[in-house]
């Protein structure tokens, strides 16, 4: 044993690692994606999600059985099955961040891989395609839906959805999952982040939001800045009668609700001390 | 190799680790032993890039952390065996882990084998595993990427003596294929036979370093317990040499080596029936150095009536 020579220039290669390639960034997604399903958690979400879902549909076949005048078209369908995505599949991008830090998994996933950035954007791109693959799936769901709740009604089939919808469709859930995902950094505790974000993303929109936007008309000018539903409102029928300050309103939003918890949670997790 | 240079970490007006140096060779097993509470884990943490020093730096084979590509091909980290998804499977974590590194899913089943977990034990998730389990997992996840060098701490904390006897084994062979070992202990009797190397810390600093002999030269004047048919004979002829002798249980304390003290009852002719070192063993030298850094009060008693390490 030898004491150091402070002096002394960098310490004498003894290990090669020209061979070593870095861990491709597709290997951490496939990873991390692994990572978001093989635990009960995970399991039972993705379980209940799939029932929701289905119970969903079986709830509009059964109205359109039984009531005369119920018709569902291919539009109707897309914005009833986005709603079982909605509700519990939010809480992906939430636990994918908080459990290397409530489960101390961090410890293990930042020393193979210590460049954090790397991991997080990693978690990001498994969280979007789950968003992507969910709505894929509730689409197949819809277009067999569509025929089968026309043949139940007796009325003809509609396909009436057009690909701007789907697409803003889309966008909406993918912002509540970014919003999801920029808390889980920021707070870096499960529930804390599953509780700010179905406050903020679900309960002050439906339950106190919606009641003063009908009152006052200060909340009808305040709401839509500081609310990412309301200020997305415009944007999912399309662009028709979109204006400047529709644009404004939702710049903010997603500003307030993505990108501000996005940077410091990002950063809060660079220079943090996995314990 | 593991390169540690000036290594300090500060928070606010505490230093977990102050101003640690040292080197740990291929080939060599370094113990890094300390009170609980002394900075061996955040020394630790700041070698696999889990904290940033405040000063210093440490390398591994040259290199920082940050620096090698899929570190995990290279350095074997156990940091904490309970870190770990309590929700997972014991295979399932190796198997992330693997995959990680770009490894085959045989060799999960290999590293598996290795530490002797079970097919059904590896089917169990980690709340069920006891903590010599999950120390096993551990091991077997460090040791996945056929790493050049190994960063385990307090990885006998938790096992059994057939399964600390088990890793001083595997430890042993891995720094004879040439691997780099590093690992810590709250416990001197876990790493003083596994060690080659051992590193003494307390409260953040270095208090001693060096391989068993080289501690042990340096802990106090020579010292024998000896016991022979004739005591006073013994004791007369050792004090004809100028050699300080006192009465300890049914023998001497004598002043000087055991070679010493056998070469004068040769000569005396005095027969022996018990002769040892009577030097603080380095469970001593262990408690004295630390011993203003324990929390409790090292009792006295130990550094007086040296124990037969």
């Amino acid at each position: 044993m030898s004491t150091p020579d402070l002096t002394a220039t960098a310490p004498p290669r003894t290990i090669d690692i020209s061979g070593t390639a870095r861990v491709p960034f597709t290997r951490l997604v496939a990873v991390e994606w692994r990572k978001m399903l093989d635990t009960r958690g995970g399991f039972w979400l993705m379980a209940i999600t799939g029932l929701l879902l289905a119970g969903t549909i079986a709830l509009v076949l059964l109205v359109v059985a039984l009531a005369d005048d119920a018709r569902v078209s291919a539009n109707d369908l897309s914005q009833i099955l986005s709603i079982p995505l909605s509700v519990l599949l939010p809480v992906f991008p939430i636990l994918v961040v908080t459990s290397e830090w409530s489960q101390r998994t961090g410890l293990v996933t930042f020393s193979l891989e210590p460049h954090r950035l790397r991991v997080l954007l990693a978690k990001l791109s498994a969280v979007v395609l789950l968003a992507l693959a969910t709505m894929v799936l509730a689409v197949v769901l819809g277009a067999i839906t569509n025929p089968v709740g026309a043949a139940i009604g007796g009325y003809d089939v509609r396909w009436n959805l057009e690909a701007g919808t789907l697409v803003m469709t889309v966008i909406s859930q993918l912002l509540y999952f970014l919003m999801a995902f920029g808390l889980a950094m920021l707070m870096l505790s499960t529930p804390a982040a599953i509780a700010v974000f179905y406050v903020v993303a679900i309960m002050l929109p439906f339950m106190v939001y919606s009641i003063l936007y009908a009152v006052f008309d200060w909340a009808q000018s305040l709401i839509p800045w500081i609310d990412l539903s309301f200020a997305f409102t415009p944007f999912l029928d399309g662009f028709d009668g979109v204006d400047g300050l529709d644009v404004a309103r939702l710049l903010v939003a997603v500003a307030i609700w993505i990108v501000a918890p996005m940077v410091l949670g990002a950063r809060r997790v660079l220079t943090s001390e996995p314990k | 190799m593991i390169t540690v240079e000036g290594l300090t970490r500060t928070y606010g007006a505490f230093t977990a680790v102050d101003d640690v140096s040292f080197v740990c060779q291929p080939g060599r097993v370094t113990g890094f032993l300390g009170p609980n509470g002394a900075g061996k884990t955040t020394a630790m943490r700041m070698m696999v890039g889990l904290t940033a020093p405040t000063r210093g730096r440490a390398t591994i084979g040259g290199h920082r952390y940050a620096d090698i590509p899929n570190p995990g091909r290279h350095v074997g980290v156990l940091l904490d065996a309970s870190a770990q998804h309590a929700g997972r499977t014991g295979r399932e974590v190796l198997t992330i882990g693997a995959k990680t590194m770009g490894l085959p899913a045989s060799r999960v089943d290999e590293m598996l084998a290795l530490v002797s977990l079970s097919d059904a034990e590896s089917k169990r998730r980690l709340r069920n595993y006891s903590l010599g389990m999950r120390q096993r997992l551990g091991i077997a996840h460090a040791l996945l990427g056929d790493p050049e060098v190994l960063i385990l701490d307090e990885p006998a904390n938790g096992l059994d003596p057939a399964g600390i006897r088990w890793m001083r084994g595997l430890l042993r062979g891995y720094a004879e294929r040439g691997g780099t070992v590093l690992l810590s202990s709250h416990l001197l009797h876990e790493v003083e036979q596994i060690a080659d190397e051992l590193i003494l810390i307390g409260r953040g600093k270095i208090v001693a370093q060096g391989d068993r002999e080289t501690l042990l030269a340096d802990a106090g004047p020579a010292s024998s317990l000896v016991t022979a048919l004739d005591n006073d004979a013994l004791a007369a002829a050792l004090r004809a040499q100028g050699i300080q002798v006192s009465a300890s249980g049914t023998g001497l304390r004598v002043a000087a080596s055991p070679e010493t003290v056998g070469r004068t009852a040769l000569d005396a002719r005095v027969v022996l029936t018990d002769l040892r070192t009577g030097q603080a063993g380095l469970e001593d030298l262990f408690l004295e150095l630390t011993a203003d850094t324990q929390r409790e009060g090292h009792p006295a008693a130990a550094t007086q009536q040296g124990a037969s390490a």
